[in-house]
């Protein structure tokens, strides 16, 4: 879609125009009247009554990014169900908005529930994109992620991060005897749960691309070791069938391979695996530390850090080791890159004599910028739509928690999480 | 009642610890009473010879460094002619990194001083078999440092 931009002082919603910073681009305003049904009598009721709070969930998701701004839904605006594929354009026209969702619940004969979402583009008048699928009695939230992620792509062109899962770990108590567990959740904070008892200490979560499983370092071993969780059947196992020390895992973007390092005697190198399990394949061999490795999107590429010129700077390959070339040079140390997943940047942490702050730059080390004021913030992880960065920020009593920030500049927000957290991941659209 | 609470987390805390990594079990005040030593027994009894003898269990380490100092080397000649004279001890170097560092870097700057320790020891005539290296990275507090634990 060929966005129109629209500035929201002109709409009349003063306080919503507030919020926007000067120099920004104004969000795309979109309507979302409530959810109808085909249904009818006391079911259709009840359907209506699902549609609500899937509309009232979209309506929040949407508010909560920087490119579309809802207009606040009203029970007033039902539509029946046939105005779901052919809505009066012209009344939301009127409204202010460029864009509207429409859709409809349907009760199915097994109990389940049939969620349609239509997204349209009320300048042209039509329609684009539609998502239809079926979901138990209770997940109208995840239907709600779905449509909100549709409405957000078919206007932005972006991913939505709605119907996203955070992985990190949740820590507990103070000093040496400190709780650490792998912990899991939705990205707006629902279904949180922890993945290990707590007994070793654990490092590192990282998700497959769609969360369908889970690597991270535990120390059960006495001594570092990555492990494969997956999240469907809840197994657990060690990556390599040896005791090496190994840390740092990061999945391919097809899920199918693990980058990690590999102490080897007083070196640490990277490595790739099959997930499926095999043996290794050795990618880098200088001596020093090599970790930290990220894929680009395509595969092709892997972001590093090495200390092998001296000091620990960002290094680029291709994907089987040859041709690792430097990219960082803007004074003191880079660690923990990570490739953004419209392949445009990477994250990564800058140590200096000022503490540990999180910034982008382009893969070929231009355009380097800061985001972040410290200082103790590092592991940078990035949202679905590339237009966000989830971190680790240590408070002023030391206790580590989670903060966002979005690559416009605007002030991180804290991510509320029942206790302390540390290494932040951030899934891609789960299916 | 909140101190009880307290007091009760960092025993958990401690016990917690312990329990994951019997090499880390603190010695207790009679470890450092000489006189008191003939109390102490198996493992525990051992530990604090060893302790005593080589005149430290650690060694340290300069920021962003895992060269070892002179400092260093004496320590750790001391501690390998007491474990060439104890063979059926099992040993792990636990190697610690710099606490401002990123956490995977921190853990593989840990991972070289417990093997830059471990090498020098072998080099002074402690058979390699004895001895495994470990990391914690910048996971527990303290400064960059290389220790050697009797593990049995």
């Amino acid at each position: 879609m060929k966005q129109t931009i629209l500035s929201l002082a002109l709409l009349g919603i003063g306080s919503a125009a507030a919020a926007q910073q000067p120099g920004q681009p104004a969000a795309t305003v979109i309507a979302i009247p409530p959810l109808t049904s085909p249904n009818g009598g006391s079911q259709g009721n009840e359907m209506l009554a699902v549609g609500w709070q899937v509309t009232q969930q979209i309506e929040s998701d949407l508010r909560q990014t920087a490119e579309v701004m809802p207009l606040q839904p009203n029970r007033d605006d039902y539509y029946s169900y046939p105005e779901v594929t052919a809505p009066t354009f012209s009344k939301w026209r009127a409204k202010g908005a460029k864009a509207l969702v429409t859709g409809f619940v349907q009760a199915r004969q097994d109990g389940r529930l049939t969620v349609g979402c239509y997204v349209y583009d009320l300048d042209k008048g039509r329609e684009l994109a539609r998502k239809g699928f079926a979901i138990g009695p209770n997940d109208w939230r995840r239907a709600a992620h779905k449509c909100s992620g549709l409405a957000y792509t078919a206007i932005t062109g972006a991913p939505g991060i709605f119907d996203t899962m955070i992985a990190y770990v949740a820590e507990s108590g103070i000093g040496d005897g400190r709780m650490r567990r792998i912990a899991l959740m939705d990205s707006d904070g629902y279904n949180h749960r922890y993945l290990t008892a707590g007994d070793a200490m654990v490092l590192t979560p990282r998700l497959a691309p769609k969360a369908t499983q889970l690597a991270y370092v535990s120390f059960a071993g006495g001594k570092p070791g990555v492990h494969l969780f997956d999240l469907a059947s809840n197994q657990d196992r060690s990556l390599l069938p040896n005791d090496a020390m190994s840390f740092a895992p990061r999945f391919s973007p097809d899920g199918n391979k693990i980058a990690f390092s590999m102490m080897t005697g007083a070196n640490s190198d990277i490595y790739a695996a099959k997930s499926a399990g095999g043996a290794p394949q050795r990618l880098t061999s200088a001596p020093g530390v090599d970790t930290d490795p990220s894929f680009s999107p395509d595969g092709s590429r892997i972001v590093f850090e090495s200390d092998r010129g001296g000091s620990q700077q960002l290094y680029v390959m291709n994907a089987d080791g040859t041709g690792q070339r430097r990219i960082s040079f803007g004074g003191g140390w880079y660690g923990s890159p990570v490739w953004s997943p419209d392949g445009q940047w990477i994250a990564f942490t800058r140590r200096g004599q000022d503490g540990r702050r999180v910034g982008v730059m382009r893969p070929d080390g231009t355009a380097e910028r800061i985001l972040t004021n410290g200082p103790a913030d590092e592991g940078p992880a990035w949202a679905a739509s590339s237009r966000e960065i989830l971190f680790q920020r240590a408070g002023a009593n030391g206790t580590a928690g989670l903060a966002r920030i979005a690559l416009d500049g605007s002030e991180p927000r804290a991510v509320t999480i029942p206790q302390g957290g540390s290494d932040p991941d951030w899934s891609g659209v789960v299916d | 009642m909140r101190k009880m609470l307290v007091a009760a987390v960092l025993l958990i805390g401690a016990a917690a610890a312990e329990a994951q990594l019997p090499g880390l079990r603190r010695r207790g005040p009679q470890a450092q009473q000489p006189q008191q030593q003939a109390l102490l027994q198996g493992i525990e009894a051992l530990r604090a010879d060893f302790a005593a003898q080589s005149g430290g269990t650690t060694v340290y380490f300069a920021a962003e460094s895992v060269g070892l100092s002179v400092a260093a080397r004496t320590t750790l000649a001391a501690q390998a002619n007491w474990l060439r004279r104890h063979p059926e001890v099992v040993v792990r170097i636990e190697g610690y990194g710099d606490a401002g560092d990123t956490r995977d870097h921190a853990l593989a700057v840990g991972a070289r001083r417990a093997e830059e320790a471990r090498a020098y020891l072998v080099l002074m005539g402690v058979p390699a078999a004895q001895l495994s290296a470990s990391t914690w990275g910048k996971e527990r507090p303290g400064l960059g440092r290389a220790a050697t634990i009797l593990v049995r």
